[in-house]
């Protein structure tokens, strides 16, 4: 079903959000973009998965509106901003422009409306439609913005509504968003967006308002854990907003054919030092400084001690028994908190694991193929039942299923260039001539966000040439904390064939092994090379540095070889190793 | 003989219908039926020539119930306290339908500004406030332009208004320029206003907007904007009927691919009149004003002047049309009512249809009394709300009581005002 026709079957909005009848709705006539239309279509799925209602838990799509993509056509139009959204002028001055216009008039009394009707917090999204035309993803490429809701004036809050749905207009413009269309060879005015008007899933605590556990689920990982497989997928769970996950921060993996395996951290320091210590969350107290073409402007990191005091950790953290050095489920006794939800993993209180694995199976059954989904969930016992699920989002994977093997580790001819046991991807590329990385001797992390911007421009222009190639890097490529990578959206590195992430002996992060770009690396034919600081693995840095730079910047060098290298990711052992000819010395 | 026609009498008797329709009491129907306050006042004005000349003017505030007064001020040779009492009692019942927290009035001068400079005008405005003053305000009675009067005029009357009172008060007249205490989106208003409740009708009906085809009557402000945002909506409109000064009559001009606002408003001259030739050139059809309404069309926007749709005209109307969405005071004789009720087609009544302008008037209001001004996506949120939540409340009305449209608003309007009548205990 194509989503012109998705927006036949959704009745219109009739001007009452969460009281009314309908859970989607729409507001206008056109398409309503590839997010809506994926949670559209798997509304019966949900339906016949989870037949009437059952004592331990709530599964819903939470309630939505879609402003159709006809509203952006005519914004874009009606204020003549098209010079501005492809002038090549920074993000924020595009933001700003767009903030300046005025939206099309038979789009303002729905929102004005639903401003009228509701206090509620709202997640404002984009839903593009290129991702439905495509079939791919278009997983943060565009805006997300939540407003708290909560002003006592309607007027106050339609004004932050409609900044938030300009915002996500804008972001259709956006340097990345524009890079990133390019790699899927659209054509500059070829997208346009409908915007999804969602219930965001949480409680509020005091002046912070989140859900108890966000989470990103596939039903198929190139990501190795124990004895899992790759059919078994992979779970990423969060305290908070989704955005920890989604923007690349650290948040709790696990196989959820095993829920309970111990995580692969060396010592329980280790474990301290990586997981989860802030959580985001929407503003819900004081008016932030006012920034419309901020996506975070209402939105507010906290620690676990915040978490601590509303009482979100009870079935989340487990706490580190210092005399004992062993960590307990749940938060019984004093000691440092970390989240490994294992009273919900290891001692089911509640059946979350159960819960996601259904959904996914039903998903990937709707979907006929692999699936990744995003979803919120509270935890309130005193509710009943009082763990809700919330889905979020549903998007098909596009998995390679060729079968590699890359056990050999001589070739004639050739020598290795980098070899890893934690590879994410699958498949053989071959002709990628161009090299672009951080040198080790010149790189601080201090200087990441430089590093970023330069990497960008490197980009850009390997796509204009049409040349792939590999990107080498330290720490998590995509991670929105430049202390833990480097801070590149996925516009910025598009035209990779392979992100390699590289570790330095100061500092032991644990990589992020592409899971910030995971869906644009799956669907894209992309590998992700992890080297950790300990284990198996090895990059010639001394050959590549030897290498004659084609351009070379404060922080990047790009090297371009002579002969292509070649690429072997066997997904299924998550080993891979890159090739380079035996002449190229 | 028969008598002239009396808007006024025609303004009372229907609102006797809906009195019996509400089966309102005797002395509700007594204070309702007429105006509250009535004033008349001569305006001595020093003449270019040299000379001074007195000019009639007056105010009606026909009930102020459910808040200040809201109408116009109208310019015009013929004026008469009658049509004045009308207007006034039709304002009360529009600001009512809609819902907006105002009472109904009117006003004018009997005088013709086309042969006064604009010193004579300038002193016919302020000589109106002077007079009216003491019984006008933010909280009393807001005037606003209407026939002939302009923003132009708004501002002289506001400049006096704020020397008698020694202090700013932009919320003591609306119309006003953008930048001076106006509101954007006020031009747009009534058309789009219009349109609003024309979507909600359509959807009613099960129409797709994008399905139909529109004849509209006039080529003004409250068409041309009404134009455009059907238009937008996918809407195509086929023909349009404008004045010609020249030839003294009308003209509709037809282009069965679909009537462009721009490219007509290009050739209009300063009365509104399309030039035929011109016209001609970009592949419309000349035809006979009365034309608009035989047009094989779904809707029939009648935005021009009163008395159009007679019981004669009516029959002209194609079995096509759906509905007749009056964008014009009074376009619809009861006759023609008859016509239209018996053949079924959809009414949208004009103090219903044509009430984004008042409603509009009303948010410049707060927005001068707050001196506070709002985008205009805000402004035109709040309209689009307005009009549709008004236009189901009288739809569902009619449904359930089984009324023809226009009687229902009138039921709805007439009903809200005479409970604040009764609840502040004056009957």
């Amino acid at each position: 079903m194509t989503d012109q026709a998705e927006e036949s079957a959704l009745p219109r909005f009739d001007r009452r959000l969460f009281d009314g009848t309908e859970p989607a709705t729409r507001m206008g006539d056109g398409p309503v973009g590839g997010k809506a239309a994926g949670l559209i279509r798997i509304r019966d799925t949900l339906a016949s998965a989870f037949p009437g209602a059952s004592p331990d838990f709530e599964v819903s799509i939470p309630t939505m509106s879609v402003a159709t993509a006809e509203h952006f056509d005519r914004f874009v139009e009606e204020n003549r901003l098209e010079e501005v959204a492809f002038s090549g002028e920074p993000d924020e001055v595009i933001a700003r422009a767009f903030q300046d216009g005025d939206l099309p008039v038979d789009m303002v009394g729905d929102l004005r409306a639903l401003s009228d009707g509701i206090h509620a917090p709202l997640a404002v999204r984009s839903s593009s439609l290129l991702e439905d035309a495509l079939e791919r993803p278009f997983a943060g490429v565009y805006a997300t913005k939540m407003i708290p809701n909560n002003q006592p004036e309607p007027d106050a809050r339609f004004r932050k509504l409609a900044e938030a749905v300009k915002l996500v207009f804008a972001s259709t413009f956006f340097r990345g968003a524009q890079a990133y269309r390019a790699t899927v060879e659209a054509g500059p005015g070829e997208e346009k967006m409908a915007v999804l008007l969602q219930e965001v899933v949480g409680r509020r605590h005091g002046d912070r308002y989140y859900p108890d556990i966000s989470g990103v689920a596939r039903s198929y990982g190139f990501y190795r854990f124990g004895s899992a497989r790759p059919e078994d997928g992979v779970v990423l769970l969060a305290l908070g907003l989704g955005k920890t996950i989604v923007d690349g921060g650290v948040s709790w993996t696990y196989s959820p054919a095993h829920p309970r395996a111990s995580a692969p951290f060396t010592s329980t320091a280790d474990l301290l030092k990586s997981t989860q210590t802030e959580f985001w969350a929407v503003n819900m107290g004081k008016p932030p400084a006012y920034d419309p073409v901020r996506e975070t402007e209402y939105l507010v990191k906290s620690s676990l001690v915040e978490a601590e005091k509303d009482g979100t950790l009870h079935f989340t953290a487990s706490t580190w028994n210092t005399a004992s050095d062993r960590l307990v489920a749940g938060t019984g006794v004093n000691g440092p908190r970390v989240l490994t939800f294992a009273p919900l993993l290891v001692h089911d209180q509640y059946p979350l694991n159960g819960l996601v694995k259904s959904l996914l199976s039903a998903c990937e059954k709707a979907a006929g193929g692999p699936v990744e989904i995003e979803f919120a969930a509270t935890l309130d016992p005193r509710r009943d039942p009082a763990l809700r699920l919330g889905l979020l989002q549903v998007r098909p994977m596009v998995v390679s299923t060729e079968l590699v093997d890359v056990a050999a580790s001589v070739r004639p001819g050739w020598r290795v260039f980098l070899s890893s046991d934690h590879v994410m991807g699958n498949g053989i590329v071959e002709g990628i001539r161009d090299v672009v990385y951080l040198p080790p001797g010149r790189f601080e992390a201090s200087q990441s966000r430089a590093a970023a911007a330069e990497i960008a421009a490197r980009n850009r222009a390997l796509l204009g040439e049409g040349r792939p190639y590999v990107l080498i890097g330290f720490g998590r490529w995509g991670s929105a904390d430049p202390w833990l990578g480097v801070p590149v959206v996925w516009g910025d590195v598009a035209g990779a064939k392979v992100l390699v992430e590289a570790s330095r002996p100061e500092r032991g992060i644990e990589m992020s092994q592409g899971s910030h770009f995971f869906h644009n690396i799956s669907s894209f034919g992309v590998s992700c090379f992890s080297l950790p600081q300990e284990g198996p693995g090895t990059l010639d840095w001394a050959w590549l540095e030897s290498r004659p730079a084609v351009a070379e910047t404060a922080f990047v060098r790009h090297v371009r070889l002579s002969a292509p290298l070649r690429v072997e990711v066997d997904g299924r052992a998550g080993r891979g190793i890159i090739w380079r000819r035996e002449e190229e010395t | 003989m028969k008598s002239a026609f009396n808007p006024f009498e025609m303004a009372q008797s229907q609102f006797d219908k809906s009195a019996d329709i509400l089966g309102l009491d005797g002395a509700t129907r007594e204070l309702l039926r007429w105006p509250l306050r009535e004033f008349h006042f001569g305006i001595p004005v020093h003449m270019d020539d040299g000379g001074v000349k007195v000019f009639r003017g007056f105010r009606v505030q026909h009930n102020d119930a459910r808040g200040p007064s809201k109408g116009g001020i109208r310019f015009h040779p013929q004026e008469t306290i009658d049509t004045v009492r009308a207007l006034a009692m039709w304002m009360t019942w529009k600001c009512s339908v809609v819902d907006i927290p105002l009472g109904g009035a009117k006003g004018g001068v009997i005088c013709d500004p086309h042969n006064l400079s604009a010193r004579e005008q300038e002193q016919i405005c302020r000589g109106w406030v002077r007079q009216i003053s003491r019984n006008v305000g933010s909280a009393v009675d807001v005037p606003a332009p209407d026939v002939m009067t302009t923003p132009q005029h708004m501002l002289w009357m506001l400049d006096e208004f704020e020397v008698i009172r020694g202090a700013r008060e932009p919320g003591f007249i609306t119309g006003k320029p953008v930048g001076m205490g106006g509101s954007l989106g006020r031009t747009e208003a009534t058309g789009y206003g219009l349109v609003f409740a024309l979507r909600e009708a359509l959807r009613l009906l099960g129409l797709k907007v994008d399905k139909t085809l529109a004849s509209v009557q006039g080529f003004g402000n409250v068409a041309q904007y009404a134009i455009r945002l059907y238009l937008k909506l996918g809407g195509k409109v086929i023909a349009v009927s404008s004045w010609d000064q020249a030839d003294q009559t009308a003209y509709c001009f037809r282009n069965e691919t679909g009537v462009d606002p721009d490219a007509l408003l290009g050739i209009t001259d300063r009365f509104g009149g399309i030039d035929k030739e011109k016209a001609a050139k970009l592949g419309y059809e000349i035809l006979p004003g009365d034309a608009w309404i035989e047009q094989n069309v779904d809707i029939l926007i009648p935005s021009a002047l009163e008395n159009q749709v007679t019981g004669e005209t009516a029959r002209k109307i194609k079995d096509r049309v759906k509905v007749i969405a009056e964008g014009a005071n009074g376009p619809t004789t009861p006759e023609a009512d008859k016509v239209i009720q018996e053949r079924g087609i959809f009414v949208l009544p004009d103090f219903l249809a044509n009430a984004g302008g008042v409603t509009c008037s009303y948010f410049e209001q707060v927005q001068s009394n707050m001196n506070y001004f709002w985008e205009q996506d805000e402004v035109l949120g709040k309209l689009d709300v307005k009009m549709t939540s008004a236009f189901h409340a009288v739809a569902d009305l009619a449904k359930k009581q089984k009324l023809y449209m226009r009687d229902a608003a009138y039921v709805i309007a007439v009903s809200r005002v005479a409970k604040a009548c009764h609840d502040r205990g004056w009957v």
